[in-house]
Formats: structure tokens, C-alpha cells, sequence
């Protein structure tokens, strides 16, 4: 009998989580174009759409359900519509609907914000993304349209591997996050700190190989340190009083205050990067003369 | 003042340093007075040198500063000794270096290659002087190593011509067996000597050898004659130096007669302290030198090339150096030492006058060297005549020429060592030294006779000068196609049969000053040279002889000696001093040994049978092995970056921004994946 | 925040972690495999917003505000990146009036074959899709814009 990590996640959750994938996976692949821009049969694309969507349910069936129904409800629709409307983007044909499927997942990703209290990220990503899906959009208009239908939106670059590599990494990450336990009180409980002891250990193999010790405290205290909310992390704070912001101080106004004390130097450097892409964007789009130009210009 | 003088030996080789970096560094704008710095280099070093030797009481060390420094195994100082020995040797190669570059400066006058002549004639120089100065094994090491270096690149200086090219590589090559030899002695006497000092001074002391056992001794004394040998030409390594002979013949004088070869005499008569201690060793000395002297004049008696019998000569007269050194057995051994010193002091003038009369002779003949195609010179070259008249009687030893006084006191120390030797070697040992002074008189008068052979072949007889139509002259477009021909340097055009200009005679007339007079001024008349060889190191360890004070003189040893010269020299003259059948007649009635004796006893061919083919064949399986198996091996790793990057990897780099993303995307779940689950 | 009756828990974490990277892993199939150039460009936007997601919910859990400040800069950087792509698509269809990625593909080793660009190059047979895909087509307004020409210059009219 093999030992398992008290960790470890149930083997019916496991399985669950196999599931999800391998279901979402030969969905997915179904419902990208053939390698070779052969059309799918309907059939085809309806065993897909099936597929996906049980997969979809299966990883949603991870989920847990927050305490208020209200929230909870819009959680379930937020979240199912963003990653619906990801395999839609993934898989449209029409560049013009894959653009459209991605504006849902931004509102969908604008919608989770929101739930997630950042309400000022939430209003940013509608304004920056809807923007900018709007000028991606014009672009596709624009640019596609005057060819009419596209071959190579038709045919998609080896799918089977890329379908097996993108959901590959997908089950390593829900594995992981299955791995997690909740940490008892709220505050790095000793089997959440084992828990990443044990997950992290070709890490803390090579602390070991460092020393065995960061200064002169050991693994397990850096570890336990890693783990517990950071509003912990200064001393000075009251944890009742920052752990869940403070009711006083308005949404915006905290992320703002911290933006510009603690982060400055972080929005003054977004700042000139967004400058230098504004130039470069100009520079580069700007139509330009041929590379070499013709030789026999004589002087006047 | 003497002492700031003492101190400040090493400006000895340090102005032929300077005169040589000058002409090396302002050859081009010196043109036809590139010899100016050198000679004056040379000449203020002589200076420096002569008055060293006047001043010099005793033996000192100068330590300059350390040079090399691993640990305290290994401490090598740059460290001078200035005493009787360094002093005489110091005068005696710069003299010498600054008549022979006053003769090149003339003799090699419009030779392309005259700036580079003259800076490795300076760094020669600079190199013997070190050589000579040295206090440390290690030190003369690596001047020994200078001299060979500059002697391999002037035999080598007209390297357009196969045959210079040929025998300066062979001369280097045979010279590095010698320095093998000399590494392993310094190996030894490293792992041997107190404190790991390489110094004389350590060595050499009292102290120094009383801690060497007699094994050590002989050792070390034999793998130091073993370097001397190669260096000093004595069998079975001389055979480098008569095809050295195909160098500039300034060359052949002063580095092959005069210095260079005598470094290996040098060498054991300054380890001389050490050397007496090993009887064997001692032995060994003597009789290959006396194979040598024998062997040689046996070859110089046919040679027909006047400087080839001048190479074999100056063999033949290493070889009684060494005969002197190794006759140092018991009470004899300070008188043995002085005798060999003195010889080498009196030959290096006049096998060096000889040698530059020759350079006259060539020069004359416009480059003509064969002796059979020219005759009855007398007339014509008159100071060169006279002046090789004068070095031929001192080198056949005739009173009272420089060479008879160190060739009888060598001759008068094998005769004392054959009496001694019993006691100090074992029964048996008297008779070996009793033979080798009996051919050592021997090979006197065959010196004698080759010396007369070569002068009256030359100069005597019916006026005859070299003609394309002689029946012995070389093919003439075989010797100007290449440019030289037998050290045929840019005489097209030039009248052969004149005198030679007065910057070669001079030189010649002060050498030949030198020839007659050196024996008698710095002899055991005066005891002048043996009074500078008193603060040799290590001399008073020798066993004084029984007689002090006054000079011993072995009647016998003069009166055989003398009589052997002038019998070599009438014989000589009745066999060659007129057109005479009786050589002709006498080479028919021992044809095989007259034949033998042309060939150099084939000893070339026996070498190139016996180690020249098998290095060849060894060379070329190497070869083959090199090219087929390591090249094969180093094709397979070269093959591999190959194989990994071009045909494995390369096709991944296919230009699509998807696949590199996919491969990426890959590596990062496959290692999330692993990570995770192991 | 406005209604704190409801803690963000663990569980929240969790679900939000989820769908961070169902987000991510869709926006890379996308990457992977679609060969239109914009199509590809919107799924790296989305990858980054599975990330945004992931990073707004661990600020969220441990209570403060360097979730959203890193999110606020990965928005800044995905503008960035949107200005500078499309510029660069922009170019890319002016030089061969394509958005087909595989058109793009001379930075590779020499000698190596091209990967097909045509779909009649990769399949041996192509019939023509009547299916549903067809683009909308746009009322047309007021005058017509002039059309770029096929290098990149403003065709007179």
C-alpha cells in the first residue's frame, strides 16, 4: 500500500478531476478546425459542444458555492460563461465571433472582479478591454473581410498535440489547487504548511542543499511565513482592522492610497511604458518607404 | 672601486644585449653599418672583461635577485660568480667575438641578411657571457640553451640552401640529447644537493660534496659529460659540428671553434670539484676523448674541404680537452684541470685565426672552399698565408707557440695520471692512461701532419686557381641556383685571387699575435692562468699535486710532443709541399682505410641506419595512427555538435512562432506535471 | 467593501484559482493552434486574464491590495502589448495582405522545408465551405475609405 500524502486529494476527486479534463480535452478538439481545413460534420460539432459542456459541469462541480445565494448565482454565471466563452473563442471559425466570444470573457472576467471586491479592476478591464476588443474588432472588419472567408482561419496547426499540452497543464494546475487544504482559523494551519512542505519538496531539497537554513531560522518557519495572509506580515497592523479592508475607506480610495504610497514607482513606470508602446506603436505602423529604396534618385 | 666593478659583472653581457637589440631594432636605417653596435657592444664588454681579469683577486658570488621561487624546494636566484675562471673565459670569448665580428663585418658585406647576421651574433655573445657568468646550474641551463639556440640559427643562416637547413636542424637535434643529459644532472643534483640549491657555490663547496655519495657523484658527473659531449662534439655526438661548417665562417670560427664548443669543457672543468670524486667517471672522460682526438684527426687526414678539416681538428682538439679533464685522477687533478682550461684558452685563438684565415682563403677563392681546386696562394694572399702559418704551428704544437704549451701540459698530465691511476682506480688503470697518452702523441702528430697537409695544399706548390673546368669542381649551376652556393654570398663579379680587405686582416694579425705569444704570457712560464684558475670553486678541494711553487716540467712529455709535431709537419710537407706521387701512391696501397677515412668512417650512415630509419618509421606509424585513428576520433566528437544541432535540433527552429510557443507550453506542464506527481 | 457579510474564503480562492487557469490553458490551446494572427493575439489577452483573475483572488484572500496593484500593471502591459501587436499586424498585412501566421516563417534554419501555407498545400482535397461561417456584412455609410494597397500605400483614387 502506497503512503499517501495526507494531502493528497480523494481519489474520487482525482478521478472527478480526470474526468473533467479528458472530457473537455476530446471536446475541445473536436470543436477546432480540421487540421487540414476539412469540414466537421455536424454531428461532430454537437458530440463536441457535449463534451465540453460536461466537462465544463465537472470542473464547475469543484467549485463551492459561496454562502450567499445571490452571489453565489452570479459566481456560477460568471464562471461558467468565461471559460464557455473562452472554448468559443478558441474554437470559432470567424475571427469576428472569436473576437465577440473574448469581449464575453472579459465582461464575464469584469463580473468576477467585481465579485471578488475590485470594483475599480472590475470598470478598468471593461473600459481598457471593451476598448480594445472595439479596435480589434474594426482591425478584423477591416482587414479580413475584404478577402471574404479566410482558408486559414478553416484550419487549425496540429490540434491533437496542442488540445493534449494545454490540457496537460490545465490538470497539473487543478491538481495543485485540489493539493490545497483550507487552513484551519484562517491563519496557516500546520497541515497546509505540510501540505506545501510536501508539494514544494524538490524546492526545499534545494534549500537544503543551501544550507538547510535561510539565516538562522529553519525551512518550516520561511514556510509558515510563505503561507500566512500577508496583511500579517507588519506586525503593527491589526489584523481585524486591514484583513478585510476597512469598511470606512471606500474601495477605490484604498487600492488608489496604495497605488500612489506604497506602489509609485510601479504606476510612474506603467506610465512610460505605456508612452515608449504609444511611440513604438506609431513608429512601426506608420507607412514607410521601401527598405532599399531605388538607387538612381540624382541628387538636385 | 674594485669591488663596484666586481659588482657590476653583468654589464659583461649585458652591452652585446644592447648592441644586438640596436642593430636588431635599427637595422634598416644602419643598412651597411648594422655591425657598428654589435662590435662596439662586444669591444666595451672585452674591455669590461679585461679589466675583471686584471683586477680580480678572488672568487665572489652575486646574488641579482631571485628568479624563480616555488616553495623552498625550489629557489633559483639570478646569481653571477665572477673568479679566475669566469674572468679568463669573459675576456677570451668577447676578444675573440670582437675580431671575429671586425672580420664579418667585411666578410659578410652585402649579404641580404646582414642586420640579422649581426644581431644573432650579438645575442651569441650575450648568451656565452651568461653562459661563462652564470653561478647556478640552472642559470647556465638556460645560456646553454641561448648558445644553442644561436648556433642553430646562424649554421641555419643561409636556410635557402638545403644543406645549411639540414645540418643547423641537425646540429639542434643533437645538441637536445645533449641537454637531456644536462637536465636530469640538474634533476639529480636537485634532489640531492642541501637546501635543493642549484647554485655552484652549494654544490661545489666542501660541504656541498662531502653530502653526495660516491653513486651520486658518478652520476651526476656522467649525465654532465653526456651534456658536455653533445656540446663539446665529442664522440658519439660530434657529428653535428663538421656539417655546422655550413655557416658563415665567422660562424664556424667563433662559435664553432672558439666558444660555443668549448662550453662543454667549461662546464666539467667548473664541476671539476665534483668530477674528481668519481674515478669512473673520470675514466669515462678520458677515453672518449681520446676516441674522439683519434677518430677525428683520422677523419681531418683526408678531408679535402679546408674548413671541414678545420671542424675535425677543433673535434680532435675538444677531444684533448676532455683527455686533459679526465687525466684529473688523484694528485694530478689540479694540473689536469689548469692543462685542459689552458688548451681551451689557446685553441680558441688559434683555431679561430685558422678558421678566419680560411674565411680569407674562401673569400679569395670567391667562395671556393675544396683544396684540390686551388694551390700556391702564397704569392698572392701573403698575410693570410703568413697568419695561417702561425696558427697551423700552434696547432701542431710547435715551440713556442700558444698550442704547444697547453698541449704539453696535457700531455705531461696523462703521463703523471698513468703513473697515479693505479692507487686511485684499481690495478689495470695505469696501462688505460699509459695507451691514452701514447694516442694522444700519436694523435699530435697526425694533428701536425693535417695541419701541414691543409697549409701546403693551399699555399705551396704550382699557382692554381679554381676554375669552372676543374674535374673536381661542382656542378656550377647547381651551386647559383640556389642564390649561395658554398657560402657563396654576392661575390658574382668579384675578382677572385686578391688579398682579402684590411678589416679581415687585421683581425687576422692580432690573432696570430695572439697564436704565438698567449702560451708564453698567460703559461706555466708565468703561471698566470693557473694562478686565475686558483679561485675556481672548489679548486683547493682538488688533491694538490706534491710540487708547489714552480711549474714541474715533464721532459719526456715536450721532447715526444714536440718531436711528433715536427715529424707530422716534415712528413707533411714532403707529401705535399711539391706536386708528389707518394699521397696518391699510399691511398691506392690502403685504399679500404683511405676510403674509410673519406667517409668519416660512415658514422653519418651508420646513425641514419640506426636511429635516423627507425625514428622515420616510428615517425610514420605515429603518422599514420594520427591521421587515421585520433583524427577519426576528433571527426566523431566534431560529429556530434553536428548530429545534436544540425540534424537533431535544427528542425525545430522551422521559423513557426506557434511551435516554439508549443514547445515551451509543453516543457512547462510536462515539468508542472512531474513536480506534482513525483 | 460594501456587503462584508461575505468573507472571502478559502473556497472562494480556490474556485477563482480554477477558473484562472481553465482561462490560461484555453488562451494557450488558442495560441497554439489558430494561425490567424488576430485570433492568436486574442488569446495571449486571454491567458492574461486567467492570470489577472488568479492574481486579484490571492490579494483578495490575504487581504490587501497587491493583487490588484500587479493586475492594474498587467492591464497597463496587455495595452501595451495590443498597441504594439496590432501595429505590427497591421504591418504584416500590409506586406503580404494576409493575417495567416504561417506566411511568417523566413526566421528559421536554412535548408529546412516551409511548413505549408495553403490549405490546398496540406490537404489533398478542399471543397469550398456554403456552411453557416460567413462574416456580417456592415451597412455601408457615407463615402468609401481609401483602401491601403498592397504595400502598405494609400492608393490614389
Amino acid at each position: 500500500m502506497i503512503e499517501m500524502p495526507d494531502n493528497f486529494p480523494a481519489i474520487s476527486d482525482l478521478f472527478r478531476a480526470i474526468l473533467a479534463i479528458v472530457c473537455g480535452a476530446i471536446g475541445t478538439y473536436l470543436l477546432l478546425p480540421h487540421p487540414h481545413g476539412r469540414i466537421k460534420a455536424r454531428n461532430v460539432h454537437i458530440l463536441g459542444v457535449g463534451l465540453t459542456a460536461l466537462g465544463l459541469v465537472l470542473l464547475a462541480s469543484f467549485w463551492n458555492a459561496p454562502a450567499s445565494l445571490i452571489s453565489g448565482f452570479f459566481f456560477y454565471l460568471f464562471g461558467l460563461s468565461a471559460l464557455g466563452g473562452a472554448v468559443l473563442t478558441v474554437t470559432s471559425r470567424n475571427p469576428v465571433y472569436s473576437a465577440l466570444w473574448f469581449a464575453a470573457v472579459v465582461l464575464s472576467t469584469a463580473g468576477l472582479f467585481l465579485l471578488a471586491g475590485a470594483q475599480f479592476l472590475a470598470a478598468g478591464t471593461i473600459i481598457v478591454y471593451a476598448g480594445a476588443i472595439i479596435v480589434t474588432f474594426l482591425f478584423v472588419i477591416m482587414l479580413a473581410q475584404m478577402e471574404g472567408k479566410a482558408r486559414y482561419d478553416r484550419s487549425s496547426r496540429s490540434p491533437a498535440a496542442a488540445t493534449f499540452t494545454s490540457y496537460l497543464l490545465l490538470w497539473s494546475l487543478v491538481f495543485a489547487v485540489l493539493c490545497l487544504r483550507v487552513p484551519v482559523g484562517g491563519v496557516s494551519p500546520a497541515t497546509n504548511q505540510a501540505s506545501l512542505a510536501n508539494r514544494l519538496r524538490p524546492t526545499t531539497y534545494l534549500l537544503d542543499i543551501y544550507g538547510g537554513q535561510m539565516g538562522s531560522r529553519s525551512i518550516n518557519s520561511v514556510l509558515r511565513e510563505s503561507v500566512r495572509p500577508t496583511a500579517l506580515l507588519d506586525p503593527r497592523k491589526d489584523r481585524s482592522k486591514v484583513a478585510d479592508a476597512d469598511p470606512t475607506i471606500p474601495h477605490v480610495a484604498g487600492l488608489g492610497a496604495t497605488m500612489f504610497t506604497d506602489h509609485l514607482i510601479t504606476v510612474e513606470l506603467s506610465g512610460i511604458l505605456l508612452f515608449v508602446a504609444l511611440v513604438g506603436a506609431i513608429a512601426i505602423a506608420q507607412p514607410k518607404k521601401p527598405i532599399r529604396p531605388t538607387i538612381a534618385t540624382p541628387s538636385a | 672601486m674594485s669591488s663596484a666593478l666586481i659588482n657590476n659583472a653583468w654589464l659583461v653581457c649585458v652591452f652585446p644585449l644592447i648592441g644586438a637589440l640596436v642593430t636588431a631594432l635599427a637595422g634598416r636605417q644602419l643598412k651597411q653599418h648594422a655591425h657598428w653596435p654589435v662590435v662596439v657592444g662586444i669591444g666595451v664588454g672585452f674591455l669590461y672583461a679585461f679589466t675583471l681579469l686584471l683586477r680580480t683577486p678572488e672568487g665572489k658570488d652575486l646574488v641579482a635577485f631571485s628568479w624563480l621561487s616555488v616553495g623552498d624546494s625550489l629557489k633559483v636566484p639570478i646569481e653571477l660568480r665572477v673568479d679566475g675562471l669566469s674572468t679568463m673565459m669573459l675576456s677570451m670569448v668577447t676578444f675573440v667575438a670582437t675580431l671575429v665580428a671586425i672580420f664579418a663585418s667585411g666578410y659578410m658585406a652585402g649579404d641580404p641578411g646582414y642586420t640579422r647576421f649581426f644581431t644573432l651574433f650579438g645575442l651569441f655573445v650575450f648568451s656565452m657571457t651568461g653562459l661563462v657568468l652564470s653561478g647556478n646550474f640552472l642559470l647556465t641551463y638556460a645560456f646553454w640553451e641561448g648558445v644553442g639556440v644561436c648556433s642553430y640559427l646562424l649554421i641555419g643562416f643561409w636556410h635557402e640552401k638545403p644543406a645549411a637547413a639540414a645540418a643547423a636542424k641537425k646540429a639542434f637535434l643533437v645538441n637536445r640529447i645533449g641537454d637531456v643529459g644536462f637536465a636530469l644532472a640538474i634533476f639529480w643534483m636537485w634532489k640531492v644537493s642541501a637546501g635543493h640549491s642549484l647554485s655552484y657555490l652549494s654544490i661545489l663547496s666542501h660541504e656541498g660534496l662531502a653530502a653526495l655519495s660516491e653513486f651520486d657523484r658518478t652520476g651526476i658527473s656522467l649525465l654532465l659529460f653526456w651534456a658536455a659531449a653533445a656540446k663539446s662534439a665529442q664522440f658519439p655526438l660530434y657529428v653535428w659540428l663538421p656539417d655546422a661548417m655550413e655557416g658563415p665562417t665567422p660562424v664556424s670560427a667563433l662559435i664553432h671553434a672558439a666558444t660555443m664548443v668549448t662550453a662543454g669543457v667549461y662546464l666539467i672543468a667548473r664541476s671539476s670539484a665534483l668530477i674528481v670524486g668519481s674515478p669512473t667517471a673520470q675514466l669515462v672522460i678520458c677515453v672518449t676523448g681520446c676516441v674522439t682526438a683519434l677518430l677525428a684527426a683520422l677523419i681531418a687526414l683526408t678531408q679535402t674541404d679546408l674548413k671541414r678539416v678545420m671542424a675535425y681538428s677543433t673535434v680532435s682538439q675538444l677531444g684533448f680537452m676532455f683527455m686533459g679533464l679526465g687525466a684529473g685522477v688523484g694528485t694530478v687533478a689540479q694540473l689536469a684541470v689548469v692543462a685542459a682550461l689552458f688548451h681551451l684558452f689557446t685553441h680558441a685563438f688559434f683555431k679561430a685565426l685558422l678558421f678566419l684565415a680560411s674565411g680569407s682563403v674562401m673569400h679569395a677563392m670567391g667562395g671556393v672552399i675544396d683544396m684540390r681546386r686551388f694551390g700556391g696562394l702564397w704569392r698572392r694572399l701573403p698575410i693570410t698565408c703568413a697568419t695561417f702559418a702561425l696558427g697551423g704551428l700552434a696547432l701542431a704544437g710547435i715551440p713556442p707557440m700558444a698550442g704547444f704549451w697547453s698541449k704539453d701540459e696535457i700531455l705531461t698530465a696523462l703521463n703523471k695520471a698513468s703513473s697515479v691511476a693505479n692507487q686511485q682506480g684499481g690495478p689495470g688503470w695505469g696501462v688505460v692512461y699509459g695507451i691514452i697518452y701514447w694516442v694522444a702523441i700519436l694523435t699530435a702528430f697526425m694533428t701536425a701532419f693535417y695541419t701541414g697537409r691543409a697549409f701546403f695544399m693551399t699555399f705551396f706548390g704550382p699557382e692554381k686557381l679554381p676554375s669552372p673546368n676543374d674535374p673536381e669542381a661542382e656542378p656550377v649551376d647547381a651551386s647559383h641556383d640556389n642564390g649561395h652556393g658554398h657560402d657563396d654570398h654576392g661575390h658574382a663579379g668579384h675578382e677572385v685571387g686578391h688579398e682579402s680587405p684590411a678589416i679581415m686582416t687585421y683581425p687576422l694579425i692580432v690573432l696570430a699575435f695572439c697564436a704565438v705569444f698567449v702560451g708564453m704570457i698567460f703559461g706555466p712560464w708565468t703561471g698566470w692562468f693557473e694562478g686565475q684558475i686558483e679561485t675556481m670553486i672548489g679548486f683547493h678541494t682538488l688533491n694538490p699535486s706534491e710540487h708547489h711553487g714552480g711549474h714541474e716540467w715533464d721532459w719526456l712529455s715536450i721532447g715526444v710532443g714536440t718531436l711528433a709535431g715536427l715529424l707530422g709537419l716534415g712528413l707533411s710537407y714532403l707529401f705535399y709541399g711539391q706536386p708528389s706521387p707518394i699521397p696518391g701512391r699510399l691511398a691506392k696501397a690502403i685504399a679500404p682505410l683511405y676510403r674509410l677515412s673519406l667517409d668519416k668512417f660512415r658514422v653519418d650512415e651508420f646513425y641514419g641506419l640506426l636511429i635516423v630509419k627507425p625514428t622515420t618509421l616510428l615517425s610514420k606509424i605515429a603518422a599514420f595512427f594520427d591521421t587515421n585513428i585520433i583524427d577519426n576520433l576528433v571527426r566523431l566528437v566534431a560529429l556530434m555538435p553536428r548530429l545534436f544541432g544540425r540534424d537533431l535540433l535544427a528542425p525545430y527552429q522551422n521559423g513557426l512562432i506557434q511551435y516554439y510557443a508549443a514547445v515551451t507550453a509543453f516543457g512547462v506542464a510536462g515539468f508542472l506535471t512531474i513536480l506534482l506527481l513525483f | 467593501m460594501n456587503d462584508p457579510v461575505e468573507l472571502f474564503g478559502f473556497d472562494m480562492m480556490t474556485n477563482y484559482l480554477i477558473i484562472g487557469a481553465g482561462l490560461m490553458t484555453l488562451g494557450m490551446l488558442g495560441f497554439l493552434t489558430r494561425r490567424n494572427l488576430i485570433v492568436m493575439f486574442l488569446s495571449a489577452e486571454m491567458m492574461l486574464q486567467g492570470t489577472a483573475l488568479t492574481l486579484v483572488a490571492f490579494g483578495r484572500y490575504h487581504g490587501n491590495w497587491s493583487g490588484q496593484v500587479f493586475t492594474i500593471v498587467i492591464l497597463t502591459v496587455a495595452a501595451c502589448e495590443a498597441s504594439v501587436a496590432l501595429a505590427l499586424i497591421l504591418v504584416l498585412f500590409a506586406r503580404k495582405s494576409s493575417l495567416d501566421v504561417s506566411l511568417w516563417q523566413e526566421l528559421r534554419e536554412p535548408g529546412l522545408r516551409a511548413e505549408p501555407v495553403s490549405v490546398e498545400a496540406m490537404a489533398e482535397s478542399y471543397e469550398p465551405a456554403p456552411g453557416p461561417e460567413s462574416y456580417p456584412h456592415l451597412t455601408p455609410a457615407g463615402i468609401e475609405p481609401a483602401h491601403p494597397g498592397p504595400h502598405g500605400n494609400i492608393l490614389p483614387r
